[in-house]
C-alpha cells in the first residue's frame, strides 16, 4: 500500500463529507449524489499502477483524467468556500484570485499536455519510473485543466465558451498525437515489449477520447442551460436575450 | 419562427461529427481497414488527425445540443438541418480522404488492395 497515494485521497474524501455535513446541518442544499460522485472521483485516483506498460497508462488515465472529472463535478471549491468561517473565507479567495492565471484554460492545457510530452517524449520517464511525485503531478495538471475547462467551481479566470473549447480540443489534439507516437516509438530510455507499448497507446488514445467527449458534453450542457435560463429572463421582462452563442 | 443558419451549423457540426465517429468504429474497429498508425504517415498529417479527431467528438456534442436548442425554442429548421449534416459529412469525407490520407499521407484508406486492376484478372474488367 502506498502512504503517499492513500492517505491524501482518504483524507480529501473525509474533509469533503465533513464540509458537506456542515452545510447539511445548518440547513443548505447540497445534493448527495455530489458525495457519490466525489467518493468515486477519491477511489479512481487510488488505481493501482502494475508493472506493465499497459497497466502504467490505465492508471494515469483514471488518476489524470477520470478521477478529476469526477473530483470537478462534486464541486470541492464551492463547498470549501461555503463551509469555511468568513474570515477564512476572505483569505481563500485571495489565494484563488493569485492562481487565476494557472486557471485560464490554455495555460492549464499547456501545462497538463506539455508535462506528459515532456514524459513520454524526453528521458523523463526512463529516470522517474513509478516515482509516486509522477503520479501527484498528472493528478494535479488533470485537475488544474479540468478545473479550467469545467468551470463549475468559482474560479477567477470566468473564460468564454471558445476559450475552453478551444484549450479542451487543443489538449484532445495534443494527447491523441502523443499516443500516436507512443504506438511506434519508444520513450527515450525506456525497454518495453512491442504489443505491451502498443496497447498502452491505444488505451491512452481511447481511454482519453471517453474522458474528453465527457468534458465536451460538460461544456455544452453548460451552455444550453445558461440559453434556457436567458431565455426565460428575457420572456419575464420582455427584453431580448443577450446571452448569444 | 425557424433560425435557418443556426440550424444548418448544427446540421454541419453533427455531419462532421458523426462522419468522424462511423470512421472510427466502421473502419478502424470493425473492419480493419484503416490502421491506428503506419510507417508511411507524416508528422503534418499525425498532427492533422489529432486535431481533427478531437474536434470530431466536441462537434457532435455540440451540433446536438445545439439541435435541442433549436428545438425548445421551436426555431429549428428541419430542411437546414438535413442539408447540414450532409455537408458535414461530405466535409469530413473531402478533408480525411482527400487532404489527410492522401495528401498528408495518414495511413492507407485500405491495405492488399489493388487499386489499378488489370483486365482479365478481376471480375469487373471495364471493357469486353
Amino acid at each position: 500500500m502506498n502512504v503517499l497515494h492513500h492517505v491524501p485521497a482518504l483524507l480529501a474524501f473525509a474533509a469533503y463529507e465533513a464540509g458537506a455535513w456542515r452545510l447539511r446541518r445548518r440547513g443548505d442544499r447540497w445534493p448527495p449524489i455530489r458525495d457519490v460522485v466525489f467518493g468515486a472521483g477519491a477511489a479512481a485516483a487510488l488505481a493501482p499502477g502494475g508493472s506493465t506498460f499497459t497497466g502504467h497508462m490505465l492508471q494515469h488515465v483514471l488518476l489524470g483524467m477520470v478521477a478529476p472529472v469526477l473530483i470537478v463535478l462534486a464541486r470541492p471549491v464551492t463547498l470549501l468556500l461555503r463551509a469555511v468561517p468568513a474570515a477564512a473565507r476572505r483569505r481563500l479567495k485571495r489565494l484563488l484570485e493569485a492562481a487565476g492565471v494557472l486557471v485560464f484554460p490554455p495555460v492549464a492545457a499547456v501545462l497538463e499536455a506539455g508535462s506528459l510530452w515532456l514524459l513520454y517524449r524526453t528521458g523523463l520517464f526512463a529516470a522517474l519510473g513509478d516515482s509516486p511525485w509522477l503520479h501527484v503531478h498528472v493528478f494535479l495538471t488533470g485537475l488544474l485543466f479540468t478545473t479550467a475547462v469545467c468551470r463549475l467551481d468559482p474560479v477567477r479566470d470566468r473564460a468564454g465558451l471558445g476559450v475552453r473549447a478551444g484549450a479542451l480540443i487543443g489538449a484532445a489534439a495534443a494527447h491523441a498525437v502523443l499516443a500516436k507516437t507512443l504506438y511506434v516509438s519508444l520513450p527515450p530510455g525506456v525497454a518495453l515489449a512491442v504489443a505491451d507499448r502498443q496497447a498502452g497507446a491505444e488505451l491512452m488514445y481511447y481511454g482519453g477520447d471517453v474522458v474528453e467527449l465527457g468534458l465536451a458534453l460538460i461544456i455544452a450542457l453548460q451552455w444550453y442551460a445558461a440559453r434556457g435560463r436567458a431565455e426565460a429572463r428575457s420572456r419575464r421582462t420582455g427584453v431580448p436575450r443577450t446571452a448569444r452563442g | 419562427m425557424p433560425e435557418t443558419r443556426r440550424s444548418a451549423w448544427a446540421g454541419i457540426l453533427t455531419g462532421i461529427g458523426v462522419a468522424a465517429f462511423l470512421d472510427e468504429t466502421v473502419f478502424h474497429q470493425l473492419l480493419h481497414w484503416h490502421h491506428f498508425y503506419d510507417r508511411s504517415t507524416t508528422e503534418a498529417g499525425l498532427v492533422s488527425d489529432g486535431l481533427f479527431h478531437a474536434f470530431g467528438f466536441f462537434a457532435v456534442v455540440f451540433g446536438l445540443v445545439l439541435v435541442a436548442d433549436l428545438r425548445r425554442g421551436d426555431r429549428l429548421s428541419g430542411r437546414a438541418l438535413v442539408g447540414g449534416v450532409l455537408a458535414g459529412v461530405g466535409a469530413f469525407q473531402l478533408y480525411d480522404g482527400t487532404i489527410q490520407h492522401k495528401l498528408l499521407g495518414l495511413h492507407q484508406i485500405r491495405y492488399a488492395v489493388d487499386l489499378t486492376p488489370t483486365t482479365g484478372r478481376g471480375t469487373s474488367s471495364p471493357c469486353c
